[in-house]
């Protein structure tokens, strides 16, 4: 079974880019609001360079010295697959912790 | 200071994703936490980068042998040459009596008698011509799947690297016969 840990920053950035089309600094500040995780640039490049090589996300052309990167259909599979991963346990725990 | 903390990164890394990172630090900041996360992923991107320089790649153990396989081949026979002149010289010479041969191995074994290094070298060559042209044909890759890390182990045929291979045993097994069929004799006697 694939582990799943909700603050992992790949799964972070591509529900950034679920969203829409970003750039690292946009990433950075949606992935803070959603999820109250501050992720550092070595981070945050470092998983967008795996998901990148992984197809998972792709460049777009330069916009000014900012490159945006946009999920592709492979990255929306993955992180379909992983949320509902995640959302049967987070079902489970609720409905296990309330009276 | 980012350019600095970017040289920490693999030069094919700091390529493709230098600019953008130092931008993302232009447009957020550099303080205490950050600079130890870039250092942090610049050495774990460095270690990556030298695992796949050294595997060639997907986590393949014996890459640079596998990307090379024709240059192997080529040392593995250079490596073996001396042997195998020395042992098809001698079968000529001695088992099949071709008497042109007897002069030249004759000097050949009084060069080597008691020159116990290049007999060591004789002997162990052909096992490493055995491992120079093997190698190549062999992949070994690790992955990290559901169900954990495995191993995966890859075969290929080149036929350089196989025929070498094949003469580096057959010699390696003349001489350890000859070895063996030697010390036998003399325990006999």
């Amino acid at each position: 079974m694939e582990q799943q840990n909700p603050n992992d920053p790949q799964l972070l950035l591509m529900i950034s880019l679920a969203g829409g089309p970003k750039h690292g600094h946009a990433m950075l500040l949606d992935v803070q609001r959603f999820a109250s995780v501050r992720l550092g640039p070595g981070t945050l490049y470092g998983a967008l360079s795996r998901l990148e090589e992984a197809g998972e996300v792709e460049a777009l052309p330069v916009d000014g010295r900012r490159r945006p990167y946009r999920l592709t259909d492979l990255g929306r599979q993955t992180l379909t697959r992983r949320l509902a991963s995640l959302q049967r346990a987070v079902e489970t725990g609720l409905a296990r912790v309330q009276p | 200071m980012i350019r600095l903390l970017l040289a920490l990164y693999p030069a094919t890394w700091r390529r493709r994703y230098g600019e953008e990172l130092a931008q993302l630090v232009d447009d957020s900041g550099l303080d205490f936490a950050a600079t130890l996360d870039i250092v942090r992923a610049g050495l774990t991107e460095r270690r990556r980068g030298l695992t796949q320089s050294l595997t060639g790649g997907t986590g393949m153990l014996v890459g640079p042998a596998y990307r090379h396989p024709g240059r192997l081949a080529v040392l593995a026979l250079v490596v073996l040459a001396p042997t195998l002149v020395f042992v098809v010289g001698s079968l000529l010479a001695y088992q099949l009596g071709v008497q042109a041969l007897v002069g030249p191995m004759e000097s050949a074994n009084a060069l080597l008698n008691g020159q116990r290094f290049l007999d060591l070298v004789l002997v162990v060559s052909p096992a490493i011509a055995l491992l120079l042209a093997i190698v190549p044909l062999v992949r070994l890759d690790l992955r990290s799947s559901e169900i954990g890390r495995e191993a995966v182990v890859g075969l290929r045929l080149r036929a350089a690297n196989v025929a070498v291979g094949l003469v580096a045993l057959a010699i390696g097994g003349i001489l350890l016969w000859h070895i063996v069929f030697e010390s036998v004799m003399e325990l006999g006697s």
